[in-house]
């Protein structure tokens, strides 16, 4: 079943990697046309960059949503159930309110990232502390604090939103859309590949434990797993990764939440080959998306991938959820 | 606590437990011998499945006052440590992934080691060798609760102490007289020591089943020794708060010839 799978997520990922390369506009007689051609070397370059920084992302955000699954013990949970999207987007906010407040007219792409990485890392240290019993991460008052922190950053971001004047308010829209840096910072880069190689290491290391932390508690502690420590892993590596990839990108829904389930009916349930599979799913996922966002012109410039991400995931997770076979 | 005679498998001394304001436990106090089957019985709410769970030691530490020692496992062992030696099945058993029964009961054996063949054995002696590339979602109450007692026997295949919180609520009678077999079997054959302690809500199987017993009420261990003497219905009426008498059986699974029959 798991070598099949893969082979299939593979060949998905190929695909959309390849489609991505190919696809894009061409002048054409002083008008930019469509075509899917081999480029020129340097457009190759650029869209290579583009393809590697989609599948890291793709690949942290199916990595983050599997920890996350696995320690919440919920099928549902996905990177941002945390509140850690909110918290990047109100460090964002406060970002350009001060840069307002400065009488900095722009601010640059670093100075938002930086933004996000503070908000996104301080929700994650806030939930974790408020989520933490005398047994360890409790999945329920992680969940609702998760959600309740998440819920008061938002309005906050709203309040800053109110005080700025409307060219900032733009900025921010455009970071809460979602979008793939298509030229992306090597630092950023690099942090981002760093920490998917990382998440990925610490997660294959305990994959039969992860297994083991399907059962009651009591069943896995009595199995021999740790589970409090397995929790605390569990959501240094799904917060980790979540935040890393909302200061990287923005919030992109969806493909963290998918990606799992995808691999599940894919490669079937054991860690041991879900958390590769995960990975894999959530890199074909968002490479097929920046490939599609390429494809649709609205004549405005192109879409932010999160709007295609939101597009197509949420019926997809609603069919995922209808056809009554996704795994619990 | 002193050294525990070669012949004990399991102590507990004064273990007391509480939620909140509520005192689940109050200082109770067991041996549990090699090669017995003790049952825990009482009222609802009376203590049975947090004395399990104490004994078993899930219940965080810090949680609980007085001390659990478990033969050949040091006090302060890991989880991983204290697996190796007993095993213990809830009382409503959750796999929150499509595992087939099969692959459960694998996963019992993860701090100890792969065992095709203990697998097998576990599946065999809780009769759903036919039925174990089946998805544990898609298996019945009573099949559930049967692929987490294989789960147990699978992890302690070479003996131990089986913690079982209701193990047979729900199983259909042929297979409680199976499970009941083949638990005899293991608990009496193992070389290494080995002992079952189950709660049970049935006063009349324990008697038919356990060697020893534990009567509990609010908390409190009321009477324990002998299953024969014990679960008597002068006992078993200040337990229940209800007068017990003595009754036939109206229909009961004929239990293998290495199960004590004492009814």
């Amino acid at each position: 079943m798991s070598a099949r799978g893969f082979a299939l997520l593979l060949t998905a990922l190929c695909t959309a990697a390849g489609c991505r390369l190919a696809l894009g506009p061409v002048a054409d007689g002083g008008e930019l046309r469509l075509t899917l051609a081999i480029p020129a070397s340097e457009v190759l370059e650029l869209r290579t960059t583009a393809v590697c920084s989609a599948v890291s992302l793709g690949a942290a955000l199916g990595l983050a949503g599997l920890a996350l699954q696995v320690l919440l013990r919920n099928p549902l949970a996905s990177p941002f159930v945390l509140g850690i999207s909110s918290g990047a987007g109100f460090g964002v906010a406060l970002v350009l309110a001060g840069a307002y407040a400065a009488g900095v007219s722009a601010v640059s792409f670093g100075g938002e990232i930086a933004g996000a990485m503070l908000g996104a890392f301080a929700t994650l240290l806030l939930v974790g502390w408020l989520g933490r019993s005398r047994a360890g991460h409790d999945p329920t008052t992680l969940v609702l604090s998760g959600v309740i922190v998440g819920a008061i950053f938002s309005a906050g971001t709203m309040l800053v939103e109110q005080m700025v004047p409307h060219g900032l308010r733009g900025d921010l829209l455009s970071w809460m859309a979602g979008r793939l840096p298509e030229l992306p910072g090597r630092t950023a880069f690099w942090t981002l590949l760093a920490s998917v190689v990382a998440g990925w290491l610490v997660l294959a290391s305990n994959a039969r434990a992860l297994d083991v932390a399907c059962f009651t508690d009591d069943e896995a502690l009595a199995s021999g797993v740790d589970i409090v420590r397995l929790r605390r892993i569990l959501f240094g590596v799904g917060g980790f990764l979540a935040a890393v990839a909302v200061a990287y990108a923005g919030p992109i829904g969806f493909v963290g939440l998918i990606g799992p389930h995808i691999a599940r009916r894919l490669v079937g349930p054991r860690h041991t080959v879900l958390v590769a599979g995960s990975a894999l799913a959530g890199a074909a996922l968002l490479v097929t998306a920046d490939t599609a966002r390429q494809a649709i012109d609205l004549g405005t410039g192109r879409l932010p991938v999160g709007v295609v991400t939101a597009l197509a995931g949420g019926p997809a997770f609603l069919w995922l959820l209808r056809s009554g076979r996704w795994n619990r | 606590m002193e050294s525990m005679t070669p012949d004990i498998v399991l102590a507990a001394e004064c273990v007391s437990l509480r939620y909140g304001a509520t005192r689940a436990l109050d200082c109770v106090s067991l041996a549990v011998r090699r090669g017995t089957i003790t049952a825990i019985v009482g009222a609802n709410g009376c203590g049975k499945t947090s004395l399990l769970r104490v004994l078993a030691q899930v219940i965080e530490p810090g949680g609980h006052a007085g001390t659990v020692t478990l033969a050949g496992v040091d006090q302060h062992g890991t989880a991983a440590a204290r697996a190796t030696r007993r095993a213990f099945v809830p009382q409503r058993p959750e796999v929150s992934a499509s595992f087939t029964a099969r692959e459960v009961v694998r996963l019992g054996r993860h701090a100890i080691g792969t065992n095709e063949a203990a697998v097998g054995r576990a599946l065999e002696d809780v009769g759903l060798s036919l039925r174990a590339d089946q998805t544990f979602h898609t298996l019945s109450g009573g099949e559930r609760q049967r692929v987490a007692i294989a789960r147990a026997f699978a992890q302690l295949d070479s003996g131990g102490v089986w913690l079982l919180d209701e193990p047979l609520s729900g199983v259909d009678p042929a297979e409680v007289a199976r499970i009941i077999g083949a638990l005899c079997r293991r608990v009496t054959s193992a070389a290494t020591g080995s002992a079952a302690v189950l709660t049970l809500h049935d006063p009349g199987l324990a008697r038919a089943i356990a060697t020893d017993a534990i009567v509990m009420r609010e908390g409190r261990v009321l009477a324990s020794g002998d299953a024969a003497s014990v679960l008597v219905p002068s006992i078993l009426s200040e337990a229940y708060r209800h007068e017990m008498v003595e009754a036939p059986c109206w229909l009961a699974p004929r239990l293998g010839a290495g199960v004590r029959m004492r009814s």
